[in-house]
């Protein structure tokens, strides 16, 4: 049972952070069809920002996590303004577009930033271990689980709840319709994108003090983050729930049972298949094209 | 449409038809053209191996732009391809860092006691190349037979392609003792066909990979002049309207994925020879994702705007890095300019020429032709 | 219709851009053909400046670059300057082959500086043996190499492990868990650690390798605590020898019962992971940045004056500097006329060197170096306290875990 109950942890663990990296990009991807080839960037951007936040101006990583989601989701909105709110006609133009942004920001990053690998420090409350049920769990797991939770509840609230996700359901159901009823679309996807981008920043700064930060450090993320989303079903928050929390259970108990390589290979064959036989994901939401 | 019209259409067709033909005959002379212009062992080398890496992209340009399939895992093909030259090339070397003869070094560095049946029949070069062009077909004839015949379609393609080339790169990596793992298979001997030794710094490499490239682009060039070159372009263009004709779509796009996939294959044999190795990093993401880049920046609804536009891209990679005063800025310059061409040219470099076209068209105060937006793949693809 | 009316511009128009940028030395001539010529000796720089290991590869370049420097100030060797040829291979092996095509074949080079990680070595390799080029190659690997085109001067398995492996042994319990990347480095090191331990009495509880450039190790440390080894026996890595640390802290394991013993932990990760993460763990290599010497002050202070006093220097840092002093010792001793790769070799055989670690010595039959291996603990403030420091310079043995293989001047030799 102990047993059991240790890799039903791990696998929250990593399906916690799954889900942190995959929810903004599943928001941008779902409502704008913007394939954010630099997502992992912007994480990468949030990270840092921390970092700097840090030692520049003395913040720990608690204090930082506002400034950081601000200070990305303003860079985020500044490249929806200046990139690409040009390709909303060419989705599959934007991978090239993101890309090259993501290229840009690693060397920006490198040349200003310094070339060292740079880490942020985990706040000194957090560092202790917590038991869960007799199973020994590292505090700040459990930070980022609550977190990851409230982010989505928030997430899922802005969309379900405010005016503001009334106007981008009805901008991603029927744009041209929407914007005769008087909705702005232009400002409710840059506000989105911005969102999004917001939060990858918090997804950077709160796995900075679990991994390294340099300025690669996003492109481990993305591809598995999209596996998340499109798993998920595109336009459904709760499928990317639902298929961040499978991978990181098929993940944990994978590589208990064999090793890391091993499952990360036979987690994606399941993708492949699954995709296979549900391409529209394991939660669908109706929407008109 | 009056009859007049119609010869008209028809007579135009046949005229650009040629023109293409000569156009990429102009091309293929030109490269051959190349030695005779560089005497440096050196320069060949490289520009041997942005040959092949120009010849990758055009395999990818016949499946994306004329079938509407974006393989986000091209580079799997490719990688098989380069790995069925590097198991021949390597049981040709005489071990000097083992000490034991017959099996290859990194085999004994994993205690390896006998050659494994799978690289068995690679003593033989023409099983080799037989197999670095079917493996990869059949690989992708497979992968696509799974899923068209599942009517995947769009973004979906592009991920179970993605998966597959990373569980390939996993496999490939972990199973160290049988491929080399992470170093892959390096030390390897030259490549020898019909009593001439390929060195990799030679002008034989160079004319072996021009000959090879300006065979496939016509290769590639008869398919999409062909009826079914003609069907997946309908089918890229609205894959339903072609199924209610009648035709059989998951065969065409199975069909075009494994033409691709050989090409790729041949692209990626070609590639050991030029760089005398194989790496997993010839089936990595990075360089999958470089393809599809190289083939929007070229143009991917050209087989030579591709070519070229991997070409050009490679050689700026090159001269940027060396450049003193972009040394640093090298990749940032790259990312510059890969969002420049998507926001200013559409179409890629390709596009380009028809802008100018254009103009000169307009500057000829001829009753201009409307030019016809040229659709991309994957609008609307969004399910 | 439209799409094949256009294709002849465009191909004429694509020719010529792509002639305009990537062709530009077609016109130009070949470079010289002499290979030191003019009072200038050419050298290539071939460290990473991006990519995934572009990180501590640049500290590599810096090293290297500072000795350059250094020499050329001091007024160059016998009056010739060293000029450095710096090309960026971006971590990609396809990358690394081409530019050093370029330093060899192009440039001329008689020699270059470059690699961090085996599988950048192995793709470079075949360019300087077809050319009998040298190859200086300053990191630790895993040996079973034997080149007469590359001079090794990073530690061999048995320059880490003879004296780390029954430290561990007798402080810590016969009980070692074996974890590294998956790749052929770790494999060999672990290959070498069950030889030792075998002749110990030791045991291996588990042997456990991770994808490169891993970053999640919830499972491994949950593997960890279910086996309760002595030791943690590890060659992780790169970005994820931080996150094993950062995750093994935070999961609240204690390095006084359950210590790491890292061949590959250098101040370089510790500065990434946070001196907290690193603290209690052990790694045992040739140099670290406190070891106490007045060639190690020097070298300190000129690298921290040059790129920053923030920086640290490390075990594979320390041999990218004194190896570029071996060049130039190796080349003053040749006349002017024939300095080529060839003579080079056969000049560095057997030289001998004051390094920052301490007097260093080319070994004349397999080219890696003698070295010091000390074993030393890392301590909160981000350097390591040496605890032990080897009582004589230990020789190279690339096959040491292979016994009746000897790597001899004229190659691999078994009996």
């Amino acid at each position: 049972m102990e047993f059991f109950l240790q890799q039903v942890m791990t696998g929250l663990s990593i399906g916690s952070i799954l889900l942190l990296v995959a929810l903004g990009l599943a928001l941008i991807y779902g409502s704008m069809g913007v394939i954010n080839m630099a997502h992992g960037e912007f994480l990468m951007l949030g990270a840092y920002s921390t970092w700097a936040l840090n030692t520049f101006f003395g913040l720990g990583l608690l204090s930082s996590l506002v400034f950081v989601f601000l200070l990305v989701g303003a860079f985020g909105w500044a490249v929806e303004r200046g990139v690409i709110r040009f390709l909303y006609r060419r989705p599959l133009d934007t991978i090239l577009a993101t890309w090259g942004i993501g290229i840009i920001l690693q060397q920006v990053v490198r040349l200003s930033a310094g070339g060292e690998l740079r880490y942020v420090e985990m706040p000194e409350v957090l560092t202790a271990t917590v038991s869960i049920l007799g199973v020994t769990v590292p505090g700040y797991r459990v930070f980022v689980f609550v977190v990851v939770a409230a982010l989505f509840a928030l997430t899922w609230a802005l969309m379900f709840k405010t005016d503001f996700g009334r106007r981008l359901r009805a901008v991603v159901q029927d744009r041209d319709t929407a914007t005769c009823f008087g909705v702005d679309a232009d400002r409710v996807y840059s506000l989105t994108f911005a969102y999004g981008a917001g939060l990858a920043g918090l997804a950077g700064a709160l796995v900075a003090p679990l991994k390294s930060v340099s300025p690669e450090m996003g492109t481990a993320y993305v591809v598995d983050a999209f596996f998340v989303v499109v798993l998920g079903g595109v336009q459904s928050l709760f499928g990317t729930v639902v298929s961040a929390g499978l991978l990181g259970q098929l993940t944990g108990s994978l590589a208990w049972v064999t090793n890391d390589t091993v499952a990360k290979a036979l987690v994606l064959v399941a993708i492949v298949v699954i995709i296979r036989f549900r391409p529209q994901g394991l939660f669908v939401a109706k929407v008109r094209s | 449409m009056t009859k007049r019209e119609t010869s008209r259409h028809i007579s135009r067709h046949l005229r650009e038809g040629r023109l293409q033909i000569a156009a990429y005959a102009a091309i293929c002379l030109a490269v051959f053209l190349v030695p005779v212009l560089v005497d440096n062992d050196f320069l060949l080398n490289r520009y041997a191996r942005y040959l092949v890496l120009g010849m990758v992209a055009m395999s990818l340009a016949l499946a994306w732009g004329y079938a509407g399939i974006l393989n986000l895992g091209h580079a799997l093909s490719f990688g098989i391809g380069s790995y069925c030259m590097a198991m021949t090339l390597k049981l040709r070397t005489v071990p000097t860092h083992t000490g034991s003869d017959g099996l290859p070094d990194f085999m004994v560095w994993n205690n390896v006691e006998t050659l494994p049946w799978l690289w068995v029949p690679f003593h033989s070069t023409t099983f080799a190349i037989a197999a670095g062009l079917l493996a990869p077909a059949l690989v992708a004839a497979v992968l696509g037979w799974f899923m068209f015949r599942g009517r995947v379609t769009g973004v979906f393609v592009a991920i179970i392609t993605l998966a597959s080339l990373v569980v390939a790169n996993l496999l490939v990596i972990d199973m160290q003792a049988y491929t080399g793992g992470f170093n892959g298979i390096t030390d390897l001997a030259q490549l020898s066909l019909f009593g001439i030794t390929f060195d990799a710094y030679s002008k034989s490499t160079y004319y072996l990979v021009a000959t090879c490239l300006t065979l496939s682009l016509f290769a590639c060039l008869a398919v999409t002049r062909s009826k079914a070159g003609l069907i997946l372009q309908a089918i890229r263009d609205d894959e339903r309207r072609v199924r209610f004709f009648g035709y059989d779509v998951a065969s065409y796009k199975v069909m075009a994925m494994a033409v691709s996939a050989a090409v790729a294959g041949l692209a990626g044999m070609l590639y050991t020879v030029v760089m005398e190795f194989a790496s997993p990093t010839f089936l990595g993401v990075p360089l999958s994702l470089s393809i599809v880049i190289w083939c929007a920046v070229g143009g991917r609804q050209s087989l030579a705007g591709a070519m070229l536009g991997a070409i050009v891209i490679a050689a700026m990679q090159g001269a940027l890095s060396e450049s003193e005063a972009f040394l640093e800025t090298w990749t940032l310059v790259m990312g510059v300019v890969f969002v420049a061409v998507v926001l200013f040219l559409p179409q890629g470099l390709a596009g380009l020429v028809e802008i100018v076209r254009a103009r000169l068209a307009a500057a000829r105060a001829r009753p201009a032709e409307p030019i016809a937006p040229v659709a991309a793949p994957g609008t609307g693809e969004r399910s | 219709m439209t799409l094949k009316r256009r294709t002849f511009l465009q191909g004429a128009a694509a020719a010529s851009v792509a002639a305009a940028t990537g062709f530009p030395h077609i016109w130009s001539k070949n470079a010289g053909l002499a290979r030191a010529q003019g009072g200038e000796i050419k050298v290539g720089v071939l460290f990473s400046l991006t990519g995934t290991t572009g990180i501590i590869e640049e500290s590599l370049n810096k090293a290297t670059l500072l000795a350059i420097e250094e020499i050329n100030e001091a007024g160059g060797i016998n009056g010739m300057r060293i000029v450095p040829i710096v090309e960026d291979p971006a971590s990609d092996p396809a990358t690394f082959a081409e530019k050093a095509r370029k330093l060899v074949v192009g440039d001329r080079c008689v020699s270059v500086f470059g690699s961090y990680t085996s599988a950048s070595r192995k793709a470079v390799l075949p360019v300087f043996e077809r050319r009998d080029n040298l190859y200086w190659y300053p990191t630790l690997y895993e040996g079973r190499e034997c080149s007469k085109n590359v001079i090794y001067t990073g530690a061999v398995p048995n320059q880490q492990q003879d004296e780390f492996i029954p430290w561990l042994f007798e402080n810590f319990g016969p009980r070692f868990y074996l974890i590294g990347s998956n790749y052929i480095y770790p494999k060999e090191e672990n290959n070498y650690c069950r030889k030792l331990l075998a002749e110990l009495g030791g045991e291996v509880v588990d042997e456990e390798y991770v994808p490169l450039g891993h970053s999640e190790f919830s499972s491994v440390i949950n593997k960890i605590r279910s086996t309760q080894p002595n030791v943690i026996f590890s060659t992780v890595v790169g970005d994820s020898v931080v996150a094993f640390h950062r995750q093994y802290r935070a999961a609240g394991l204690d390095p006084e019962t359950m210590p790491m013993a890292s061949l590959t932990t250098s101040e370089n990760e510790v500065a990434a992971m946070g001196g907290d993460a690193a603290a209690g763990h052990f790694t045992s290599a040739p140099y670290f940045m406190v070891h106490d010497s007045p060639e190690n002050q020097r070298f300190v202070e000129a690298y921290q004056r040059r790129w920053g006093g923030d920086k640290v220097t490390h075990f594979v840092s320390e041999p990218s500097y004194f190896q570029v002093y071996l060049f130039k010792q190796a080349v003053e001793k040749l006349a002017a006329s024939d300095i080529d790769p060839p003579t080079i070799r056969e000049a560095v055989r057997g030289e001998e060197l004051m390094a920052p670690q301490g007097r260093i010595r080319i070994d004349p039959d397999n080219l890696h170096a003698w070295l010091w291996p000390k074993i030393a603990v890392a301590r909160s403030d981000g350097q390591f306290e040496v605890l032990r420091s080897s009582s004589d310079w230990l020789r190279p043995d690339p096959y040491a875990a292979y016994p009746g293989q000897v790597c001899t001047v004229n190659g691999l030799v078994e009996g």
